[in-house]
């Protein structure tokens, strides 16, 4: 039959082949320009601020921080948006967003201050936040250090502050009382290991063996880097004292799985019944107190039989460090000027403090004013935390913050030395001299692409 | 041979043989259900046997991710993203894989190692330049980021797949149907694709699978905590710092692990008979 010459309503709705390759030409010529144009298309914009922060480990703390974000947001009628990513998620959400000079205007950084340095080109200024923020809050704890290259590139936000959390129930069994020192806790941790209740502290890649390892270190007088910022200390006789008592402390006090041990196990160990202590902070003891987890074969609960005491002390010092999560806006943010105003406004004394008693003690800011907080007052299990935060100082410290210090703690030299050493790997000798190799060539490499 | 011991033959030539593969296939499954299914208490306690529940059965992980968390929200975005780049994947893989597996042109087998070769790059060290790209066509903070993305690691992988597929359906009958007036396309359409369903479901079971588990692109391309997809959602809900939600985690897993277990059961003998026949041609 043939075809009728009158068009159908089917061959209206027909695509010619000239007609899909004119769109399609038309839809990839589009495409090329926006690619090439390096932007975005515009559509019509309102005035928005995103934040990018890291999921709390107390969860009260995201709800008051929001809370304060959208009072600010209504206040100055700016549409805001809090986005929250688990801590071990920010380096990659960090990078992505420098490497396509675009994402949220404020962000989470850290754990340390060296991504001031990481970043310095990339994050604005903040000396006349941080010195709007200091005088009504008391100051900051330790100015100094907090300055990258002279200037404040991030606000150092908070810190979640080291105790000892122990059992006082095993204590009691093994006749002690409340060690103080980085000696009476292998003493404690022998007696506790016999009993079937080892002393636990990662020495594998986690961030609380950072913490611990750094704490055994400068408390029996050693360092890594000195206050220079170049010089590399660590092959010292502080060092070896250091070593010769954590190889004790993990041979004589300690299980083996602590080399595997990431940032939840020491955790899992104390709340599971096992350790009869653990260097960390309270989340630990928050989280046997909201499950109600019981001392295994009993009916008590675990959280009454831990207690919490201040960071121990060695030969020489007591010192303690731990992550320093900050704050801090990427220069290539549309709305620097509303970032800096919602800084100063969450940094006010009275936010500050709101923000603090929902996290239960947990997250304690840089800030002095803060360190007397009477949420420290209001459980007995809080009162060694601001002694902590006093003694607490930055993973390089005496050195500066660097990207070089950064390093050296996201590869996790300070636990491998040790437990090299600890485990029998290698000597004494052999194990120091890894480390400074290892520390040398980082701290070069850094100076020569600065 | 009586009716009795051919049951018993067959326990010992084909149950017990295949009874390790089963208990290695189903473990972890079944771990996963048992420690969704265990109060917190019971999960730190050290003196009780970890792969069974003795203190009773608590939806407590359940209620949680359900009513203080946007799960569902998340569950619906990796249904909508896998989708959507399945679809778009594996139209775009039969279309690349035909004339890679049919035509001679110059270049032809070029192409196709060079297809296999893109499907080798790893998306850690794509994510950078697709971001920028990702923001540039403004398509950030939205799920379209996504289903423009997932497509470049999905293609080369189907178009791979179907080629090895498409190879081996007989040449003969495409020239029988352009003997009778088909042209290419329609020969693509109507001849070929029918014969090679096996294969397709084949390529869209798995680039449905790879979507759905994707963690990389998800976590950098999208931040709005109701745009996150399942993977995303719960590792940033239920891990926090040094603690972690082991029973809302695995409840998370569970039920994300519904839908790809339902579609490989009802696609299973199209998925093998697919991947079979690609891979001895």
């Amino acid at each position: 039959m043939a075809r009728s010459s009158v068009p159908t309503r089917r061959d209206a709705r027909r695509v010619s082949r000239r007609q899909f390759l004119g769109t399609a030409a038309g839809g990839a010529a589009g495409l090329s320009g926006i690619l090439a144009a390096g932007r975005a298309p515009a559509f019509a914009q309102a005035r928005e601020l995103t934040f990018l922060s890291i999921a709390s480990f107390v969860p009260d703390t995201d709800k008051e921080l929001k809370r304060q974000f959208e009072e600010w947001g209504a206040k100055n009628k700016v549409k805001v948006r809090l986005d929250i990513i688990a801590h071990l998620q920010l380096v990659t959400k960090k990078a992505s967003e420098v490497q396509a000079r675009s994402g949220h205007d404020l962000t989470a950084l850290g754990p340390g201050l060296g991504d001031a340095d990481l970043y310095f080109d990339h994050l604005v200024d903040l000396n006349d936040v941080a010195a709007d923020v200091a005088p009504k809050n008391g100051g900051w704890m330790n100015p100094n250090d907090y300055l990258i290259r002279g200037k404040w590139k991030l606000l150092p936000w908070w810190m979640p502050p080291f105790p000892m959390a122990v059992r006082t129930d095993l204590l009691e069994q093994i006749g002690e009382k409340n060690p103080d020192t980085w000696e009476d806790w292998l003493r404690v941790g022998k007696k506790g290991k016999a009993i079937g209740h080892p002393f636990g502290t990662a020495l594998g890649h986690s961030g609380d063996a950072n913490v611990t390892l750094l704490s055994i270190l400068w408390s029996y007088g050693g360092s890594y880097v000195a206050k220079d910022g170049r010089t590399i200390t660590i092959n010292s006789k502080e060092t070896r004292v250091a070593m010769e008592f954590v190889k004790r402390l993990y041979t004589e006090a300690m299980d083996p799985e602590v080399l595997a041990w990431d940032d939840a196990s020491n955790h899992r160990c104390l709340n599971a019944g096992k350790c009869i202590g653990i260097h960390n902070p309270i989340s630990a003891y928050e989280s046997a107190k909201k499950d109600k987890i019981l001392v295994p074969g009993t009916q008590k609960e675990i959280a009454e039989v831990i207690d919490h005491i201040n960071t121990p002390k060695g030969p020489v010092d007591r010192k303690a460090t731990t992550g320093f999560w900050c704050v801090g806006i990427w220069n290539f943010s549309k709305n620097v000027d509303l970032a800096k105003d919602f800084l100063r406004y969450h940094f006010q004394p009275d936010n500050q403090a709101k923000w603090v008693d929902a996290g239960h003690g947990f997250n304690m800011p840089f800030l002095n004013n803060l360190t007397k907080h009477p949420v420290y007052k209001s459980d007995k299990q809080y009162r060694f935390i601001p002694e902590v935060a006093k003694v607490t100082v930055a993973p390089s410290w005496p050195g500066p913050t660097t990207a070089a210090s950064q390093q050296v703690w996201d590869l996790y030299i300070i636990p491998d030395m040790f437990a090299q050493y600890a485990t029998g790997k290698m000597t004494l000798d052999q194990a120091i001299a890894w480390g400074e190799k290892e520390m040398q060539e980082i701290y070069a490499g850094r100076k020569r692409k600065n | 041979m009586s009716r009795r011991g051919r049951a018993w033959r067959s326990v010992f030539t084909l149950y017990l043989p295949v009874a390790p593969f089963v208990f290695f296939a189903l473990f972890p499954l079944y771990f996963m259900v048992v420690t969704s299914l265990k109060t917190n208490a019971e999960l730190y306690d050290p003196t009780t046997v970890p792969f069974l529940i003795k203190r009773g059965v608590t939806f407590g992980h359940y209620q949680l991710l359900s009513n203080d968390t946007l799960f569902w929200s998340w569950f619906i975005n990796s249904l909508l993203v896998s989708v959507g780049a399945t679809v778009i994947s594996v139209i775009l893989g039969i279309l690349a894989a035909y004339p890679l597996a049919r035509l001679k042109f110059f270049g032809g087998d070029s192409f196709g190692v060079a297809i296999f070769i893109t499907y080798l790059v790893p998306p850690s060290l794509l994510f950078l330049p697709l971001t920028t790209v990702v923001n540039r066509l403004g398509l950030s903070d939205s799920l379209w980021s996504l289903i423009v993305t997932y497509p470049t690691f999905l293609v080369p992988f189907c178009t791979w797949l179907l080629m090895g597929y498409f190879r081996t359906v007989p040449r003969e009958i495409e020239e029988c149907a352009m003997l009778d007036g088909c042209n290419r396309v329609q020969t693509l359409v109507r001849i070929l694709l029918p014969v090679a369903v096996p294969g397709v479901i084949c390529a869209a079971l798995f680039a449905f699978t790879l979507s759905w588990n994707e963690f990389l692109y998800a976590l950098v391309f999208v931040s709005p905590a109701e745009l996150k997809t399942m993977t995303v959602g719960v590792f940033s809900e239920l891990i926090r710092g040094d603690i972690y939600y082991w029973g809302g985690l695995m409840a998370g897993a569970c039920i994300g692990s519904f839908p790809i277990v339902i579609a490989y059961v009802f696609f299973l003998d199209y998925y093998v008979s697919g991947l079979t026949a690609g891979a001895v041609k």
